[in-house]
């Protein structure tokens, strides 16, 4: 099969990650955080190593502001539903995906105020001041984008936040792992983070870094320490962290980040890019295709494109049936779609890992030639 | 030399503030609060060994959060 879905999951996953998985599942298999005898504090010391290793990686001075979670989309409701309250004002991109656009639906629904800002603005900035109010509690947005790549300046954004007094959150979902954040520099007070992509983690984890408090638990349970009490508590991370960590998911987490930093992030994107314009060189020529949205200047290595009279689905399907791995659809993203004007027939989804290479593409591009020439 | 046992609830806070101490050169090992501390629930606790004030204005200034102190 060749994959070019890795915007969904990384895949494969490096033989570091697989072995770490494993070696936590036979080594570090006492649970952390609970019990006194040496197992359950092994554990819990090797939890709290790769937590410095995340606030490290991301420029957050403080580990115990690296909360694991079960994935990205946790990580923002953590934050949106923990911090905004009725009255207060919210401010999103118009690509958002749905791990950012329904929980702020739904908070819209309990009295929040919601705007969202056109992230192709010709000047950003003046876009985004034109919606902030002194009731504004909160600037959330996606870093870049999973249907057509696009990139959001987020250290200008967090420079307007902070001289604005609003708090900023970042879905870096498409970004982590791949272009480079530090959340001191970019004045990032919330950084949720799909740790199953970029950073090669399995699927099944996420982490929010919140260097600003968050006032409300969304989930509650025990926490290892003040049982007595049915307060969840405030102590950082473990009032986010109800219930049993994923150490097996955590411990991959510290290999992808040490394989990322091995190969070198800047290495792989640029790799990851060099398809993505092989990809673009080869379809710009073809008639009957679109590429959506896609400038490798502000891009992050996702390339969507429509196929003309074609449901995107079914171009998909018919990839697949010749062992082509793409997503195709709203991909979570209608926010993203409507912007881009491809919400009837969605779009197929590109997206090359650190294994794909030039051959593939070249196959991929030949098979969409007899999608196009109805040779189906 | 006294012995210390520095109450610090979650584990976490207990690993940050053996880390903070060790690297001074400061004895200290994490281990589950016992029943003397379990007014302040239970948890974990640094013990630690030296000049307490000194510890205790160390891991108060990297924001560790101490319950309480108590002489083992």
């Amino acid at each position: 099969m060749i994959y070019f879905d890795n915007a969904a999951t990384s895949s494969p996953k490096p033989l570091c990650v697989v072995n770490a998985v494993k070696n936590a599942l036979e080594s570090y298999s006492a649970n952390p955080g609970r019990s006194g005898h040496k197992a359950s504090i092994k554990v819990a010391e090797k939890i709290y190593g790769v937590r410095e290793k995340v606030a490290a990686f991301f420029g957050c001075e403080s580990p115990e502001n690296v909360v694991f979670t079960a994935n990205c989309t946790q990580a923002i409701n953590f934050v949106l539903k923990g911090v905004l309250t009725k009255g207060d004002h919210l401010i999103i991109s118009n690509l958002e995906h749905n791990a950012v656009a329904r929980p702020a639906k739904k908070l819209e629904e309990n009295g929040v105020m919601l705007s969202i800002f056109n992230a192709f603005a010709q000047d950003l900035e003046e876009e985004i001041e034109r919606y902030i109010t002194p009731k504004t509690k909160m600037l959330f947005c996606l870093h870049a984008s999973n249907v057509c790549g696009r990139v959001l300046p987020i250290e200008k954004i967090g420079r307007l936040c902070k001289k604005r007094g609003v708090l900023f959150g970042v879905d870096a979902a498409q970004s982590a792992g791949v272009l480079p954040i530090d959340m001191k520099k970019c004045g990032i007070d919330y950084l949720c983070i799909a740790s199953h992509k970029g950073l090669f983690a399995p699927m099944g984890t996420g982490i929010l870094i919140a260097s600003s408090p968050i006032n409300e638990t969304v989930l509650e349970g025990g926490t290892g320490s003040n049982s007595i009490s049915l307060d969840q508590g405030r102590d950082m991370p473990e009032m986010l962290e109800s219930g049993t960590v994923n150490v097996p998911g955590i411990m991959g987490i510290s290999a992808g980040i040490d394989f990322v930093k091995k190969r070198g992030m800047d290495s792989i994107r640029e790799h990851e890019m060099r398809l993505c314009k092989h990809l673009c060189k080869k379809l710009y020529g073809q008639k009957g295709i679109r590429i959506i949205g896609f400038d490798e200047n502000y891009s992050v290595p996702v390339v969507s494109f429509c196929v003309d009279g074609m449901d995107s689905n079914e171009v998909a399907a018919l990839l697949s049936s010749k062992n082509i791995a793409v997503r195709a659809g709203l991909h979570c993203s209608p926010l993203a779609h409507k912007t881009l004007g491809t919400l009837e027939t969605g779009t197929v989804r590109f997206a090359p890992g650190l294994l794909s290479d030039t051959r593939q593409v070249d196959r991929l591009c030949y098979v969409l030639s007899d999608i196009v020439a109805k040779k189906f | 030399m006294n012995e210390y046992v520095i109450a610090t609830g979650t584990v976490t806070n207990a690993i940050k503030g053996r880390e903070i101490l060790k690297r001074k050169g400061i004895f200290a090992e994490i281990e589950r609060m016992k029943a003397t501390e379990k007014q302040y629930g239970c948890g974990y606790s640094v013990v630690t060994r030296g000049n307490i004030k000194e510890i205790e204005s160390l891991l108060r200034q990297a924001n560790v959060k101490i319950l309480k102190i108590l002489p083992r």
